[in-house]
């Protein structure tokens, strides 16, 4: 129980330090990015401008919530052990699973308020141009927080043994575009043979594919998210995170 | 209890990998039938690695809307412009003549990201088959779609239309293109397809309906302004009720 | 009930730094065996790489040893048990500049493993403790560097334990604040607390601690009581500078 409260307050500072600093500077950018592209849009796309909006918003949502998800998980631990904060963490009866689950929660729920603020605003900015809320909206937004949940996982564990937060980011950026790639992989290991063939199956294994929470770029076809899909994104999530705690409890500050 | 965490990782990541294999069911067509019909490779590239197909396929529609909209420079052994005198050219009207060799297959690009697309596809073949007169490569749109979207029940409709425009049976083509119209997504070229096909056959209370809807539902200002024009014209030969 | 607060026996630390050919091996402690006995105030001299912070972060369970045993309080230093009885002061500690110190305690209070009314009395203790409750208005950016020693000291302080481990805890201040922390340790130490303590400074150390650890590459050289050096002609400088030649 004890440890429970010290992850709450590890993820409660977490989400403080956040919402404190870059949060408001990317909403903001996020509003100009979506009105202005509201404006071109409506200019653009003449009677396709809902479809256009929606689209682009949602992306756009995805894209800035994964932008601060990725630097935050790359540099948090970093930026702890340089300014020695962590002292004052691990020299506590602090459990390292404890620090390591806030420290992910706060990213995640920092991530989850990110995207419905920006959902509001997307929402608000749809029905002053006259339209309804998308099909699939909430399904959408859903499946870009599982996304969400876990790269920031694999990045907290590729920050734990990479040597700046810049690779941390390449690294988790690398993985994100190549789990949307997943289904390209699998047509690829479907016409290949021998060896390469199992290469692929194993690689299609190892990268979470992504795709299967991409709501946003399903609308049209069916797109709610099948059980299987919260499945996975706890396994690959618990999977991560039981990684970065490996790492964590052998590391030395 | 240390030692443990690395196997249990790696078995909890292979289970999420089994669970996703399970689940997965690819919406969208494999990346061989993808064909970039103009510099856009880059632009492809990225709605795979972004996982944003619709959004592409949304620049891409937009990108065949300019390039049908901007006007062609077609040669002088070709009549002067009456707009223009001098200059040689056709402009986009409300018909949409022109050569556009490239339209074709950049319609057929936007069903390549977005199957699903189908406004686009619609639109791509109507004006394929209505403006530029092209009926085969409007077939071959539709049948590309068809294949890559087989639910999609909009396509085999235009595909008769299109069937009966070739027969030279236009009120066939009105009737196989009615469907369309209370759609949301129905492309307004098709509006004004239907509406025109019907005052042609002198159904003119149903063309008139077609051009006011148009002019309340359209933010093409061009085919807002035509549909203006024709129910003027229309409220002088249709009765008052 | 040991009677010793830390004791470390044939203790090594070996770091390993990976490297592009190679990785490459610094031994920055060996063969380390001594007691800090509770109740006491004991301090650490050497030489900047002499392994001070090195003993500091062993004792708190930061690092871990390469070879040897260290205990505090009987516990290994990782255990909850230990770590609930030691307060750590590293050397420039840091503070979100945003925050009022009641806040940045609060939040180190939390981790200590306490929660409402005793947290919010812990807080209040250890600001009226190291005289932080005159500036509690204030944010850590506005605070001087003694104010932010106070304030490291206060969080060390939050679940009163019963050993302080303090890396340079007066390094940079005035001698008006190196007064006033130097009052404030012994007042903790009458009240039974260990306090171990590293230090550039030999006038401080000898005026605080009733004995002294000397390191010397890794290795203790001497341990010194304050018998010995207040008999020795020239004090514990002349012992310290003997030791480390």
């Amino acid at each position: 129980m004890k440890s429970v409260r010290v992850l709450l307050a590890v993820a409660g500072n977490s989400f403080y330090e956040s919402v404190r600093h870059r949060f408001f500077l990317l909403f903001a950018v996020f509003a100009f990015t979506a009105i202005y592209a509201s404006v071109l849009a409506g200019v653009m796309a003449v009677d396709q401008e809902a479809r256009v909006l929606a689209d682009f918003g949602l992306a756009l949502m995805e894209l800035t919530a994964l932008a601060y998800a990725l630097f935050t998980a790359s540099s948090v631990l970093l930026r702890e052990a340089e300014t020695k904060t962590i002292y004052l963490v691990f020299s506590r009866p602090v459990p390292r699973w404890a620090y390591l689950g806030g420290k992910l929660a706060g990213a995640l729920l920092t991530a989850a308020l990110m995207l419905v603020v920006m959902g509001g605003m997307h929402l608000a900015l749809l029905a002053l141009r006259g339209f309804g809320a998308p099909a699939c909206y909430g399904w959408a937004v859903l499946g870009s927080f599982l996304k969400l949940s876990v790269i920031t996982s694999a990045a907290f564990f590729v920050s734990l043994f990479s040597t700046s937060a810049v690779s941390t980011m390449v690294i988790s950026g690398v993985l994100w575009t190549a789990g949307h790639f997943v289904s390209e992989a699998r047509f690829l290991a479907d016409k290949a043979h021998g060896v390469s063939a199992a290469a692929l199956k194993g690689a299609m294994l190892l990268i979470p594919n992504l795709q299967l929470f991409n709501a946003r770029d399903a609308a049209g076809a069916a797109c709610a998210l099948p059980p299987a899909a919260f499945a996975a994104a706890a396994a690959w999530t618990l999977g991560a995170c039981l990684a970065a705690l490996w790492l964590l409890s052998r590391k030395e500050f | 209890m240390p030692r443990l965490l690395l196997p249990a990782a790696l078995l909890a990541w292979l289970a999420g990998g089994l669970a996703a294999s399970g689940a997965y069911v690819p919406h969208y067509p494999p990346p061989y039938e993808i064909r970039v019909p103009a510099a856009g490779a880059a632009g492809d590239m990225f709605s795979l690695a972004l996982g944003a197909r619709r959004l592409f396929a949304d620049l891409w529609f937009v990108r065949l809307m300019q390039y049908y909209g901007t006007q062609e420079d077609i040669g002088e052994e070709e009549e002067e412009c009456p707009e223009h005198p001098g200059q040689h050219h056709h402009h986009h009207g409300l018909n949409g003549e022109g050569s556009y060799p490239e339209f074709l297959p950049r319609a057929r690009h936007i069903l390549e990201l977005d199957p699903h697309f189908a406004t686009a596809g619609l639109y791509g073949a109507g004006a394929l088959a209505f403006n530029l007169d092209r009926t085969a490569e409007a077939q071959e749109l539709l049948n590309f779609g068809i294949k890559q979207s087989p639910r999609e029940w909009k396509y085999p409709l235009l595909l008769a239309a299109i069937g009966y425009s070739k027969a030279k049976e236009p009120m066939k083509v009105a009737e196989a293109i009615r469907p369309f119209l209370s759609d949301p997504d129905c492309p307004v070229m098709l509006k004004q397809l239907a509406a025109f096909l019907n005052k042609r056959a002198g159904n003119l209370a149903a063309a008139a309906a077609i051009y006011a809807d148009i002019a309340a539902t359209s933010k093409d200002t061009a085919y807002v302004a035509n549909a203006r024009r024709e129910l003027a014209k229309l409220s002088s030969r249709v009765p008052a009720k | 009930m040991s009677a010793h607060a830390v004791s470390f026996s044939a203790v090594e630390k070996t770091y390993k730094r990976p490297g592009f050919l190679g990785a490459s091996y610094t031994t920055a402690v060996k063969d380390l065996s001594f007691e800090i006995p509770a109740g006491e105030i004991t301090g650490l001299l050497g030489l900047n790489g002499a392994g001070k912070t090195t003993i500091m972060k062993l004792l708190t369970g930061l690092i871990f040893p390469s070879a040897g045993k260290v205990k505090v309080f009987g516990h290994a230093p990782t255990e909850g048990a230990a770590k609930a009885r030691v307060g750590f002061l590293p050397e420039l500690p840091y503070f979100p500049p945003h925050l009022k110190p009641a806040e940045a305690l609060a939040y180190y209070g939390r981790l200590s493993g306490l929660a409402g009314p005793a947290l919010a009395q812990a807080v209040r203790a250890a600001m009226d403790r190291t005289g932080l409750e005159p500036h509690a208005g204030k944010r850590v950016s506005e605070f001087s560097k003694g104010m932010l020693q106070r304030l490291g000291l206060a969080q060390a302080l939050l679940h009163d334990p019963d050993l302080l481990v303090l890396d340079e805890p007066v390094s940079g201040l005035d001698p008006l604040a190196i007064h006033d922390i130097r009052g404030l340790l012994a007042g903790l130490n009458a009240e039974g607390r260990a306090v171990f303590l590293s230090s550039h400074s030999i006038s401080e150390v000898e005026k605080l601690c009733s004995r002294v650890l000397i390191m010397v590459k890794g290795r203790l050289a001497a341990v010194v009581k304050r018998a010995q050096w207040e008999a020795a002609p020239g004090g514990l400088e002349t012992i310290f500078v003997e030791a480390v030649r």
